[in-house]
């Protein structure tokens, strides 16, 4: 049964899963995921757009912005930013998050919780769940580390790549010797 | 400059939070010389393996300065920052950060 499990979901998306792979080590089951744990790695615990945005909405949130953040990181296709009114409502944010995702896993064998950051201190929290990543702010917070500016920005890559290919051009040294050049066979 | 690992006696590694204090600062930063904060190690000259067996090492030694709940004190991080701060729950580095190695 379990190498039923793992060949099928090894077979649809090999990237995704590596991604995943990376995200459930937290779960205190150590730094590489053995392939046992392959049958939870499916969506199940994971939130998705959709229900990060109804989430967001009954606990009434303002200003929700998604950024698409494909170009930027590979493990992460959407960033949500959502500010809270005060330090309770954004912890309230996060709990309701967590909730979500517990709610959506009733009766699966492992329960794989979302990490959450920043728990303490109700300025800035990150719901961080595979695919998604929830930043719940306050408003004070959000005018101090601007995020949509950092993640709407192009990201200035391009011309790096372009020096480092001149950069690997050889050149064949001049002889400026008195001896004649060595012909290499 | 770092004062201590804050767990652990054998030093920190990547990903690991210090206690340091200020040596130099900017006259118009947020920090101040001579204060003592926690921060974050982002770049270790040594070597950090990964789980597929590669290892990642950095020219510098270079860390982020945080306060005590965790949250970063600056608003953008400089230079690349690898993958282990998303295990080690920074992920808030990660995302002000401008290149992730």
């Amino acid at each position: 049964m379990w190498a039923a499990l793992r060949s099928r979901l090894l077979q649809p998306s090999p990237p995704s899963l590596l991604n995943q792979q990376w995200k459930l080590g937290f779960a205190g089951l150590g730094r590489c995921l053995s392939t046992s744990g392959a049958e939870s790695v499916g969506d199940r615990g994971l939130l998705d757009l959709q229900e990060v945005e109804k989430v967001l909405s009954d606990v009434k949130a303002d200003d929700v912005r998604v950024i698409p953040a494909g170009k930027h990181f590979d493990w992460a296709d959407y960033m949500v930013v959502a500010t809270g009114r005060s330090t309770w409502h954004v912890k309230n944010i996060a709990q309701a998050l967590i909730y979500k995702a517990k709610q959506k896993q009733k009766g699966a064998r492992h329960i794989i919780l979302p990490s959450v950051e920043g728990q303490d201190s109700g300025k800035w929290i990150v719901v961080d769940s595979g695919k998604v990543i929830v930043h719940a702010l306050d408003e004070k917070a959000r005018a101090y580390y601007d995020l949509e500016n950092l993640w709407t920005a192009e990201p200035p890559q391009k011309e790096s790549k372009q020096d480092l290919d001149k950069a690997f051009v050889k050149i064949r040294p001049k002889n400026n010797s008195k001896k004649p050049a060595k012909i290499s066979t | 400059m770092c004062i201590q690992a804050l767990k652990g006696k054998k030093g920190a590694r990547l990903g690991e939070t210090i206690v340091v204090s200020v040596k130099e600062a900017l006259p118009n930063g947020k920090a101040k010389k001579g204060n003592v904060y926690r921060a974050v190690v982002v770049r270790a000259a040594m070597q950090r393996g990964r789980c597929d067996g590669s290892e990642v090492k950095f020219d510098d030694n270079a860390c982020v300065l945080v306060d005590k709940q965790g949250q970063p004190i600056g608003t953008r991080v400089f230079g690349p920052v690898p993958h282990e701060l998303r295990k080690k729950n920074h992920v808030k580095i990660l995302t002000l950060a401008q290149h992730i190695a």
